[in-house]
């Protein structure tokens, strides 16, 4: 990342904020601050240690035409910021705790979540998670965090929420607690997300992930998407009749979607 | 390990002599490489750095009139019309007097791309095997353009973002395949350029894309936008809806429509646009989108280079674009080409098809040299690299 990043998110945060980058994504820098931008003394957690929250800014991006630009930057933060806070009150969807935001220039911040891998295997979100599991990649461990998965994308679908950029380093993984082998699945970067009602939307999502999943972890995809849909299913499933027809019209958009990509051969 | 130096070179020399035969859109390209065997290629990835000696690019395009585009019959005809006297062109300017005994292998575009204008080259292709008795090989025309991007650039391991008149993608090699990583769900980005040029009934000459970068250039008020949608959906994106809104537009703008309070100022009734504003706003928005789905797939794969290749990436402003976003990520570098290179062109089927003959991967029969328009970047088992 370039300095003059660092020196505009510094200059708008201004140096009282202790900032660490931890990322950088496409359309956003994330940082981790032990700051909290109203309360007046910083929280800390069981253990004593201070909180960590984490700031994603975007910045302009020079490329772009300003008036674009102006006109993404606003729209993608303030929905995010508002998608976040619906999907927070909603029960069994697990997404990152929202703290403050600013649309205008483009910042938010958020509750900091997972931990990093053991073996040096980098920050617990999937991509990371399951390329450490790539000696014995059909572990129960595997199976039930991709189940798990499949049953947070579930939820969201069938709330009439959207993601609209579900890729495998988009779904972070946090310890349940810390005893057990258990991860909790959050989805995490709404930036593209939409409250949608439309089975085109959702279709286009699974497509995505598993296009992602094919793409970053080719040899096993196979069952990982199986498994991902098999979560998926389970929470349709959960609501009798009515759920059962909505699952089919999902998956059945879902495969239509994938045979649109384009110039794919057609075996028949 | 990768080893390219397992088939030698024919008649005892120490260089691959290849010829490349490309007609799959409207543009005929005959070129011929030469390459020589040195001992750093037997092991290591050593596939963007051949040290190719470029021996002659001839390339005939079959430009329509305005307002036009190119129909496969037509597209055909002329590439039959054309493809001996290129050939011949192309071997004379790489004086090869003896066909039969310095070309090592002919190659080919096996697909994707227009059926007729496909077949054409194909059957020219075959029959110069059958008369010079040399191998054949058919090429992934999308394989062809990376790899020619490669060689001419270094890029080691890019983010290939190929945009061209059929195509849009956002292409990364992972375990001996170009995966594609987004791409567009309807049009390409080149088709959407070209059908907005014959709207606006500007010459198909050099390109109609040129002709909207240069119309573009000269937009005299580029503070301000004419308001499109942004239809970047996660990795991939759609173009037809922008197309066709913009499309009414220009059509609203040559038929006077009063009525159109975007385009006609309400009191007066003058204009408030001009052609060159719809084709900076166009392209502003189609670039942005383009660069965006670029850096995402960058910041999934953890890239640092990207490579622009396809008709489109010779447009200055869409490599100043990518340029810029470089510049804002970590060691961030873009790689582009000019349109020697990125428009459609023999040699870079010649290289790439002589990657795949050195890895021993060549026609044994000639049924094996059936064309076919739909072949998928990612079906192409990449044996050159590691």
């Amino acid at each position: 990342m370039s300095q003059e990043i660092v020196d505009t998110v510094t200059k708008y945060l201004t140096p009282n904020i202790p900032i660490k980058q931890i990322s950088q994504g496409a359309e956003a820098v994330v940082f981790t601050s032990s700051a909290h931008p109203y309360l007046p003394t910083p929280e800390h957690d069981a253990d004593g240690k201070p909180l960590q929250y984490i700031i994603k800014y975007r910045p302009p991006k020079k490329y772009r035409h300003p008036i674009i630009d102006r006109q993404l930057t606003k729209h993608r933060t303030l929905s995010e910021a508002r998608l976040l806070s619906k999907l927070f009150l909603i029960g069994g969807i697990n997404v990152p705790k929202l703290i403050a935001t600013d649309p205008y220039n483009g910042c938010l911040w958020l509750e900091f979540l997972g931990e990093d891998l053991p073996n040096n295997s980098g920050f617990s979100n999937l991509k990371n998670f399951l390329w450490a599991n790539v000696n014995d990649p059909y572990n129960d461990v595997v199976k039930s965090t991709l189940i798990k998965v499949g049953e947070q994308i579930g939820l969201l679908h069938f709330n009439d929420f959207c993601h609209g950029d579900l890729t495998s380093s988009n779904i972070v993984l946090a310890r349940d607690d810390t005893q057990s082998n258990d991860w909790k699945v959050f989805l995490i970067d709404f930036g593209l997300g939409s409250m949608s009602k439309l089975v085109e939307d959702k279709g286009v999502d699974l497509y995505v992930l598993e296009r992602a999943i094919i793409s970053t972890h080719s040899a096993f995809s196979d069952k990982y998407n199986e498994w991902i849909i098999e979560g998926f299913s389970n929470v349709y499933n959960k609501h009798g009749k009515g759920g059962e027809t909505k699952l089919k019209e999902v998956l059945k958009r879902f495969s239509d979607v994938r045979m649109r990509g384009r110039k794919r051969t057609m075996i028949g | 390990m990768v080893n390219l130096n397992t088939v030698p070179p024919r008649n005892n020399r120490d260089y691959y002599i290849a010829i490349g035969l490309e007609g799959s859109a409207n543009k005929l390209g005959v070129g011929v490489i030469k390459c020589s065997r040195s001992a750093h290629m037997a092991s290591g990835d050593n596939s963007h750095n051949c040290d190719v000696e470029i021996l002659s690019n001839i390339r005939n395009t079959y430009v329509t009139p305005p307002g036009e585009g190119f129909l496969p019959r037509d597209t055909a005809r002329h590439h039959r019309n054309w493809c001996v006297r290129i050939i011949k062109q192309a071997l004379e300017e790489a004086e090869i007097k003896n066909p039969h005994l310095d070309i090592d292998v002919i190659c080919f575009t096996r697909g994707p791309g227009m059926g007729a204008p496909l077949h054409s080259v194909a059957i020219a292709a075959r029959t110069c095997s059958l008369l010079w008795d040399v191998p054949l090989v058919g090429v992934n025309h999308c394989v062809g353009h990376i790899e020619m991007g490669r060689e001419i650039t270094k890029a080691e391991n890019p983010v290939v973002l190929y945009v061209s008149g059929g195509n849009t993608q956002v292409i990364a090699y992972s375990e001996n395949r170009y995966r594609i990583f987004g791409e567009t769900l309807d049009v390409a980005i080149g088709n959407c350029l070209d059908r907005f040029a014959r709207t606006l009934k500007i010459p198909n000459a050099p390109s109609p894309g040129y002709n909207i970068e240069q119309l573009a250039k000269n937009c005299k008020n580029k503070d301000s936008l004419i308001e499109l949608s942004y239809t970047v959906k996660g990795m991939d994106l759609s173009m037809s809806g922008i197309l066709a809104y913009i499309d009414t537009l220009a059509k609203d703008l040559f038929r006077g429509n009063k009525k159109n309070r975007l385009l006609f100022d309400k009191e007066t009734g003058e204009p408030k646009v001009t052609v060159e504003d719809l084709c900076y706003s166009l392209q502003e928005n189609l670039f942005a989108m383009l660069v965006e789905i670029t850096e995402r797939a960058m910041a999934h794969v953890n890239a640092t280079q990207v490579l622009i290749v396809g008709g489109v990436g010779s447009n200055t402003r869409l490599q100043e674009m990518m340029g810029q976003m470089c510049k804002d990520r970590a060691n961030g570098k873009v790689h582009a080409t000019d349109e020697r290179f990125c428009i459609d062109n023999g040699v870079m089927i010649a290289q790439a098809g002589l990657l795949q003959y050195r890895m021993g991967d060549y026609v044994k029969d000639l049924s094996e040299t059936v064309v076919t328009q739909k072949f998928r970047t990612d079906e192409v088992y990449v044996s050159w690299r590691e």
